[in-house]
């Protein structure tokens, strides 16, 4: 008994330990996560660019990235390491290996509040070749001074199954109720939203951002508490929306963007509010039996389609100059170079924001992106100016809540977003 | 000092002194420099300017009714997981410990959980909740039982319960085995002969017996509920609408999803000490009732 007794005291400090460090890395874990691996500064021959690192939020890209790395190499003879993509965690390992002095030589950052927050760490493009083929009002700006090149444009409404719904009958709230219903009374479901925080309010929630005269504006006024979304008739209408969407679709609490995108592709489901990206996933079904087509969401007489860019590449400002010349070298070589053009149109897929990039071989949610881009007929990405978070930390849970309870308004929802905006800006 | 003394000391010297600095290095000084943090109001980006705030960082958590709604929904859980996992570890000890013919086969089952990371863990259970129970509900007609548990605010708490119980239950199975082993047979014979029944013989002997093995399980389950985050997070990600967020995860939301660095670290400091003022009192409160035979 006596033995136990001491094992027992053992195992209460051991434990008692893992507490302490278990804290203490909560506390702190961040600024000691950064991979030793990161520093990749082995300076190579000096005739050539040293070697640098990358590092970016696409998981879709990570394997084409790496093969451009590798046809870099063969045909430069320099090295560029791509570190493996976070995904959702992106921003936070990007920040703990830059505060640990470990960061990338180029990375990517989120237009609007996430490039805001890394804006200490941009180095100048301006006087590069390719600053001057970015296309008009694309690049990403710090002063007047070029700091960051676009992904490429994304964009994103309602993408619909074209044998099941006619763009004509969709064009404001009464006659998109009306499609809901009657698609739903041939038994399949009009119109999808998932559960994830951006495909369940983050998206949808634009456009009414969107419509206002001046979106950037309206933002910084909802911020300062001086306007309400309650007040404003955009958003009123917008509620109808939701309460239309509550009303005739499945609970999307219980909707994966999977089950979503399954759904669509397999004709359960006419339409979704998606982006050109959910392409991918509807390839992996192969010959839908339909066309699909993306339009806006008729919100307000709204006919355009949100469009805007998600990422941008930056140098690291903070990394040595040696590097900082070989980043600026790799950039252009991808921007200008055949090998480097060919693999951002047809290895990532994206429709390109450089004017010395033609778009080719798009998907037709794509195409409609990159036509609605030449023809001006877009809104813009007001979501990117929200405050930092707020979707995922504060519209979602307000947006869930308003699922989950049968019995709320469109009224109470609304004032519920403004409230929860109220929390999120502060 | 003698020769051999000093040797002594010189061996303890280069058995601790490592550990001391690994732990010096790895959970004091970022400790210390955390409590630094928790006085400034800054975003993370050492670029950017830490502004003092005093004990600002401190008053404002005391306001923010998400943080305490956070505080609430741990301590529910705590209290449902501590009972749940304890007793349901203890039955299954007693069980595997009874002389069945499957006792090695229940011990290895009931542990083996236990194997299974919590993220994966997770997004198991995510499946079983809202897929395989839905299912059920849909074929047996018992759908007030069994439905999607993750999307109703009170039964995703339950579900993290659930989730939580049976990773820990088969440890604590261990450590109460280990105890009940520990217990000399010659006690429970003579208890039998002077007339004790089963329920005599369990509180009378066996669980005074066990007090160092209830300190030890008690102790793991609050500190573990208290500190859950990655079932937490693979389960619910501390939806619908917040109401499972716990302490960790609203210090994680803080720091990562607001930028709020140095309020989170003054949460995560207030949470430090909590845990350690309720887990000690705990373990006092426990090491009393332990008794020697």
């Amino acid at each position: 008994m006596k033995k136990v007794k001491k094992v027992s005291i053992l195992l209460t400090a051991t434990a008692m330990v893992g507490l302490l460090a278990a804290c203490g890395s909560s506390t702190d874990g961040n600024k000691e996560s950064g991979s030793p691996a990161a520093s990749g500064t082995s300076s190579a021959a000096p005739e050539k660019l040293k070697k640098i690192s990358l590092f970016q939020s696409k998981v879709e890209i990570a394997e084409s990235l790496e093969a451009l790395a590798k046809t870099y190499k063969k045909e430069t003879g320099n090295d560029v390491e791509v570190w493996g993509s976070a995904g959702d965690a992106y921003a936070t390992q990007l920040q703990a290996k830059l505060a640990a002095g470990e960061g990338p030589t180029i990375f990517s950052v989120a237009t609007g509040a996430e490039a805001d927050k890394f804006k200490s760490y941009y180095a100048d493009l301006s006087g590069e070749p390719f600053a001057k083929d970015i296309a008009k009002d694309m690049a990403l700006t710090d002063g007047g001074k070029v700091v960051g090149v676009p992904y490429g444009v994304e964009g994103f409404g309602l993408v619909y199954n074209k044998s099941l719904v006619d763009p004509k009958d969709v064009t404001d709230l009464a006659s998109f109720t009306k499609t809901l219903e009657k698609v739903k009374a041939d038994g399949k479901n009009g119109f999808s939203l998932s559960q994830e925080a951006y495909f369940l309010i983050g998206h949808i929630i634009n456009t009414p951002f969107a419509l206002q005269a001046d979106p950037q504006d309206f933002i910084a006024k909802l911020n300062k508490g001086e306007v309400k979304m309650a007040d404003t008739k955009e958003f009123q209408e917008f509620a109808k929306f939701m309460e239309a969407i509550k009303a005739n679709s499945p609970n999307p609490m219980e909707v994966k963007y999977d089950t979503q995108m399954g759904d669509f592709a397999t004709g359960k489901t006419a339409m979704v509010h998606q982006g050109n990206w959910s392409y991918g996933m509807l390839k992996d079904y192969g010959d839908l039996g339909f066309d699909v087509g993306m339009m806006g969401l008729p919100l307000a007489g709204n006919d355009k389609i949100a469009v805007g860019v998600a990422s941008n590449w930056v140098v690291n400002g903070k990394a040595d100059a040696d590097q900082i010349k070989a980043a600026k070298g790799f950039l252009n070589w991808m921007l200008t170079s055949d090998s480097g053009k060919n693999a951002i149109v047809n290895e990532f897929k994206f429709i390109p924001a450089m004017t010395n990039i033609e778009a080719a071989n798009l998907d037709p949610l794509s195409q409609t992106v990159y036509e609605a881009t030449k023809n001006g007929q877009t809104i813009p990405w007001a979501l990117n100016y929200f405050p930092q978070g707020i979707i995922v930390n504060d519209l979602a849970p307000a947006t869930q809540a308003f699922f989950l309870d049968k019995k709320m308004t469109g009224e109470q929802f609304l004032k519920n977003l403004d409230a929860a905006w109220a929390k999120g800006a502060k | 000092m003698s020769t051999r003394k000093r040797k002594d000391k010189a061996w303890y010297a280069l058995f601790t002194m490592p550990l001391l600095l690994v732990f010096t290095t790895v959970v004091i000084i970022p400790f210390l420099i955390g409590i630094g943090y928790s006085f400034v109001r800054w975003d993370g980006i050492p670029a950017n300017p830490k502004v003092f705030v005093g004990f600002g960082n401190y008053a404002e958590l005391l306001n923010d009714d998400r943080f305490l709604t956070s505080a609430w929904h741990t301590i529910a859980f705590t209290v449902l997981a501590l009972v749940l996992v304890n007793v349901l570890g203890l039955l299954f000890s007693l069980l595997v410990t009874a002389k069945l013919r499957v006792s090695n086969v229940a011990r290895t089952m009931f542990f083996l959980p236990n194997l299974i990371g919590g993220l994966i863990l997770g997004y198991i259970w995510q499946f079983v909740f809202t897929d395989a129970f839905k299912y059920i509900g849909q074929k047996t007609g018992l759908e007030s039982v069994f439905f999607n548990w993750l999307i109703d605010p009170q039964f995703a708490l339950l579900a993290m319960v659930v989730v939580f119980t049976w990773q820990m239950a088969g440890y604590t199975m261990i450590i109460y085995i280990a105890g009940i082993q520990g217990i000399p047979d010659e006690l429970n014979e003579a208890a039998r002969v002077d007339g004790a029944n089963l329920w005599h013989r369990l509180t009378r002997i066996v669980f005074p017996l066990l007090m160092p093995s209830f300190t030890i399980c008690l102790f793991l389950t609050l500190s573990g509920a208290f500190k859950i985050f990655d079932v937490n997070l693979s389960l619910t990600k501390g939806g619908p609408n917040n109401a499972t967020e716990m302490f960790a995860m609203n210090i994680y939301n803080e720091i990562f999803g607001y930028g709020h660095y140095g309020l989170g670290q003054a949460k995560a400091i207030v949470f430090f000490v909590i845990v350690a003022a309720v887990t000690l009192t705990q373990v006092i409160i426990t090491k009393k009732r332990e008794v020697q035979y």
